[in-house]
């Protein structure tokens, strides 16, 4: 297939992998964050991590946005979803998100409409076809989502339906970027920028990394060759002594992002004061509401939701797992209470979790990191 | 577990170059790995049949450049 079977070449992969080791000073660890959890389950779906040398260590970053979800969230949605005549759409992941009082999924097990959706376009079309119901849409994730959501916006409204609404938790890149810059002790030295992320935002929307971090960027889309070729030039900058964002994925990404896909959330959607990540505390500015001109298809005015903050459980380590401190198998319940089957924590619900990507691909790196190669 | 897909379709990963088979209105057909599915041209109303766009929760976020026809 066009634009995938060419970056999964297995001799080109060899020849880009022998071309990072060249690349590296023996005994010199430069410490590589994916921020993207596409990235992540790319990365150890193909193996990479085998392929490089033990001096780059690959760190997994805040990029799912079902790991980012507070555990408060969880129950504002589930409290939509068992209000009478109301049917929650939501995309299949979030539906295992445990919250304070149990998951989506239980909630329908307990008798509320909750229905797995590819689309919120489909929760429209939902919504549409059952004018007796009102349909909330539970929306997530990063700018790469928020278009669809904002689109969907547009259309409930030039369809004037009065039984749809958005519970909406969209969030934004630079913010949390920001706290693990910020993070004392940080051990990150450079960056894989999120692909699909950046074809809405720009590549440019990074240039605070270099410009105030001293951190590189690559920008990287996400197949096997792809991400080789964006840790061979991250590499090739630190030798060169350049610290800049550069752009690997040129055949989607552009320096200005896509100008219509902005459009769309900038007329739908603005920056909420602050909001809650699972891990990384409260951060202003963090995330999107509703505009003004959409209040009637705004689920956080139209229900009264617990709005609740919950602690997340003290066994759970999934913060520190977020923002690279420690790799999943150090947390004490990873693989024993928490499992992708009987999930604790968010960053093993996804398979763009670390904890599930690690748990399902990764179990072999394991003993190669306990031996200290590549700490 | 995700469900359908091996990925989670909140996630970049998932935003996949799909065929367009057909157009309707602000909707089109689109192949994506073998399979049809429809999508929203909202954010690119010129796409036409032969063009390949890059497809995200429901959506064609823009047309892959140098790939009409």
């Amino acid at each position: 297939m066009k634009y995938v079977d060419e970056y999964r070449d297995p001799a080109l992969a060899r020849s880009l992998a022998a071309e990072i080791a060249s690349l590296v000073t023996p005994g010199e660890v430069v410490r590589v964050m994916e921020v993207c959890g596409g990235h992540t389950h790319a990365i150890y779906r193909h193996g990479l991590e085998e392929l490089l040398p033990p001096e780059v260590e690959l760190v997994h970053g805040p990029g799912c946005p079902v790991c980012v979800i507070p555990m408060g969230r969880v129950d504002d949605a589930i409290a939509i979803a068992e209000t009478e005549g109301v049917t929650l759409a939501t995309f299949g992941d979030m539906l295992r998100v445990p919250g304070g009082s149990g998951s989506l999924l239980q909630a329908q097990a307990r008798g509320a409409d909750v229905r797995m959706v590819y689309s919120p376009l489909d929760a429209l079309e939902l919504a549409r076809r059952e004018p007796d119901r009102h349909v909330c849409f539970f929306a997530i994730g990063f700018e790469t989502t928020a278009p669809a959501t904002a689109i969907t916006l547009l259309r409930a409204r030039a369809q004037e339906l009065s039984n749809f609404s958005v519970f909406c938790n969209h969030v934004l890149i630079e913010p949390p970027l920001r706290a693990i810059l910020e993070t004392p002790g940080l051990r990150v030295d450079a960056f894989i920028g999120p692909g699909h992320v950046s074809s809405v935002i720009g590549s440019d929307a990074y240039r605070f990394i270099p410009e105030e971090y001293g951190r590189p960027v690559v920008v990287s889309a996400f197949e096997p060759i792809d991400l080789l070729q964006s840790i061979a030039m991250l590499l090739r900058q630190r030798i060169d002594g350049r610290c800049e964002v550069e752009n690997q994925y040129t055949r989607v990404v552009r320096p200005e992002g896509n100008p219509r896909a902005l459009a769309a959330i900038a007329e739908t959607m603005e920056p909420r004061e602050d909001f809650e990540w699972r891990g990384l505390g409260v951060l202003p500015a963090s995330a999107l509401r509703l505009r003004e001109p959409f209040a009637a298809f705004d689920a956080e005015r139209l229900f009264a939701l617990p709005g609740a903050r919950i602690e997340d459980p003290k066994a759970c380590r999934c913060g520190e797992v977020l923002t690279g401190q420690i790799k999943p198998w150090e947390c004490g319940v990873f693989g024993t209470a928490c499992t992708p089957e009987r999930p604790l924590g968010t960053c093993m619900v996804s398979s763009e979790g670390a904890c599930a990507a690690y748990f399902s691909y990764g179990r072999l790196r394991r003993p190669r990191e306990e031996a200290g190669v590549g700490a | 577990m995700t469900v359908g897909r091996e990925t989670c379709s909140t996630c970049g990963d998932v935003a996949l170059p799909g065929r367009v088979r057909e157009v309707d209105g602000l909707e089109a057909v689109v192949e994506v790995e073998g399979q049809s599915e429809r999508v929203g041209i909202d954010l690119v109303p010129d796409a036409r049949p032969g063009d390949l766009l890059l497809c995200h929760a429901g959506i064609a976020l823009e047309r892959l450049e140098g790939d009409r026809g």
